[in-house]
């Protein structure tokens, strides 16, 4: 009987052993890392069974992102206008800067929690993560290179063939895994741990000035800032009328439907503080500047959002009382995070100082 | 704990087993050649040749790819087979992509061709793919994610434009400004053996279908919208049987 035994265990380990070798008899192991949903979140759109998170992939993301190189002369990398201590905005800079002493034609958005969100860019041209790094690398006013040279150079470096190889498995090196990799270090980018999140999670409590800001921001503002997330991802006409100059038309663009004019991505809230100016062409300098906006400047058109067809009244106490609020969305963690610093960069400095209240 | 032994070693053996056939069983099937050739008119397309198009306009084709995928064949009892997807970028700039093989049934004989002109909606979705779908091929809008189905760009003394270049980059997915097109080709043919079908695609149709395209009038066609599912419209005329092997 023990014999018996013994012989189906060894068969059993015998077996495996030999099914696995079969399975999968190359040596790649990346090192999975797992994507923690903070507590009471939706779950992301982002589908992770394509692109498996690894510490190896995030690493090769990380330089990437930070990387001259994709850019036509070497001086644009996506960090270049994506900087962390305004949470990934172009920090104090309506519009950002491109090749050749050009502009880019709208406000660079900060970038975290990328994995809820399925259509990017104002207008939400682009249907997937992956993609999106392909426009501003490709676009003449901003990075102006081609896919083509980007892989080139890529291809000519040692180091990146090595690490596309650990993230990958081999070193093959194309736009799919361009993309795929530049997701891995975004998706962790993950912002929850601002002051709200702690009295959400019961770990800190508001002051009187936040407290009653929350209160008068669920009666006014949260139907398309909708917690967790602070925006709904809708697009809405919020009543800001076209720049003569730059003659953005925002969804209507992407869908050819005249009721889609003017319409632009509700923006997260989160990291508000930090993420001027605002509005999809940076025209608002401050908070006060967009309070004002809403109370006083809009101009209503038949297909402003309704629920802003009388404009939104703000008292001067209400607006004091939102700010006190929304500096609580400020998640320092995550602006000081050196896992998203560039690569061998201690992050350590302070953050600068909003000086546009 | 012996039972439980049992299973766990079905289960390797089962793991064993199935790892020698992890591909699929191919069914019996054999290869068919199709091969594209462009025209106008009757003519043979000569990229940077100066010809007169349908309308009398003058046109000097520079650049003319499309997708083609999702094939299907039918047999002469009226039986369709859904081929295994496949996604080719036929370029009149680069001769091997115009010749293009399908692994078809065994033993039927083939009298219709069907495939999609373009890329299904699913493929424009899914994030950055490979192959003859890589966005490095210059038929991928990064502004608005979505493929170029067709493209034709050249020069025309009627564009009013810089360089008097027309360029229509042929796309859109979404409902209400889809621009694929399912292509159907009869063929007459009565062997089992065929081998090659060559396949004629008109740019002549381009401008003359349901609607008339006038350079003059319309040089340029860049984003998914009404100008462009009117062109598709138009374009999806293009091909016809040339002959068959």
């Amino acid at each position: 009987m023990r014999f018996a035994k013994n012989i189906w265990v060894l068969l059993t380990i015998v077996l495996t052993g030999a099914g696995w070798i079969t399975v999968d008899n190359r040596y790649f192991k990346p090192k999975p890392v797992k994507f923690i949903i903070p507590k009471g979140w939706p779950q992301p759109v982002y589908d992770f069974s394509k692109n498996p998170l690894t510490e190896e992939g995030f690493a090769l993301g990380r330089k990437l992102f930070y990387d001259g190189q994709l850019s036509k002369d070497g001086n644009f990398s996506c960090g270049a206008c994506h900087q962390q201590f305004g949470a990934f905005n172009t920090y104090d800079h309506n519009l950002s800067h491109g090749f050749n002493n050009s502009l880019t034609t709208r406000n660079a958005p900060g970038l975290f929690n990328l994995a809820w969100q399925k259509e990017f860019m104002w207008d939400g041209g682009i249907n997937h993560l992956d993609l999106q790094p392909l426009a501003p690398i490709t676009a003449e006013n901003e990075m102006a290179e081609t896919i083509e040279n980007v892989l080139k150079k890529l291809k000519a470096d040692k180091e990146y063939r090595k690490l596309f190889k650990a993230a990958f498995g081999d070193e093959t090196i194309n736009t799919q895994r361009l993309g795929k990799a530049m997701s891995q270090f975004l998706l962790q980018m993950v912002s929850s741990n601002s002051k709200y999140d702690k009295v959400m999670r019961g770990e800190a409590s508001f002051i009187l000035p936040e407290q009653l800001g929350y209160d008068i921001f669920k009666k006014k503002c949260v139907s398309c800032h909708t917690e967790p997330m602070f925006t709904d991802y809708s697009f809405r006409n919020t009543g800001i009328p076209p720049d003569r100059y730059l003659k953005d038309m925002g969804r209507m663009k992407i869908t050819g439907n005249p009721e889609d004019s003017l319409k632009f991505k509700v923006p997260s809230l989160r990291n508000v503080a930090m993420t001027f100016p605002y509005g999809h062409d940076g025209r608002f300098f401050s908070l006060m500047s967009v309070f004002e906006h809403y109370r006083k400047n809009m101009t209503v058109m038949p297909n402003t959002d309704s629920l802003l067809s009388k404009k939104m009244a703000l008292s001067n106490f209400e607006i004091g009382q939102l700010t006190a609020f929304l500096y609580t969305l400020t998640d320092s963690t995550f602006l000081k995070d050196k896992r998203f610093a560039p690569p061998g960069f201690d992050n350590s400095g302070k953050a600068p100082v909003d000086i546009h209240q | 704990m012996r039972n439980f032994l049992s299973v766990i070693c079905l289960v390797s053996l089962t793991v064993l087993v199935s790892s020698f056939y992890g591909d699929e069983v191919d069914k019996a099937s054999r290869k068919i050649t199709l091969a594209f050739h462009h025209q106008v008119g009757n003519d043979a397309l000569v990229l940077g040749n100066p010809v007169k198009n349908i309308l009398g306009e003058t046109i000097s084709v520079e650049k003319f790819k499309y997708y083609v995928s999702n094939f299907s064949v039918t047999n002469d009892k009226g039986v369709t087979t859904k081929l295994p997807v496949q996604y080719f970028l036929i370029d009149e700039a680069d001769p091997l992509s115009k010749n293009i093989n399908l692994s078809i049934p065994e033993n039927i004989i083939v009298t219709r061709i069907s495939f999609l002109l373009g890329v299904d909606s699913i493929k424009n979705v899914s994030g950055i793919q490979t192959g003859a779908l890589d966005p490095l091929k210059g038929m991928f809008w990064t502004w608005n994610s979505g493929y170029i189905m067709a493209k034709m760009e050249g020069v025309s003394e009627s564009a009013a434009t810089g360089g008097n270049h027309f360029t229509y980059d042929i796309g859109g997915f979404r409902k209400g400004m889809n621009t694929t097109k399912r292509i159907d080709l009869n063929i007459d043919n009565k062997e089992k053996n065929l081998q090659e079908v060559h396949i004629n695609a008109d740019i002549n149709r381009w401008f003359k279908g349901s609607s008339e395209l006038k350079i003059a009038e319309t040089p340029i066609c860049h984003s998914p919208g009404a100008l462009a599912m009117r062109i598709a419209d138009n374009y999806s005329t293009m091909f016809s049987i040339n002959s068959i092997r």
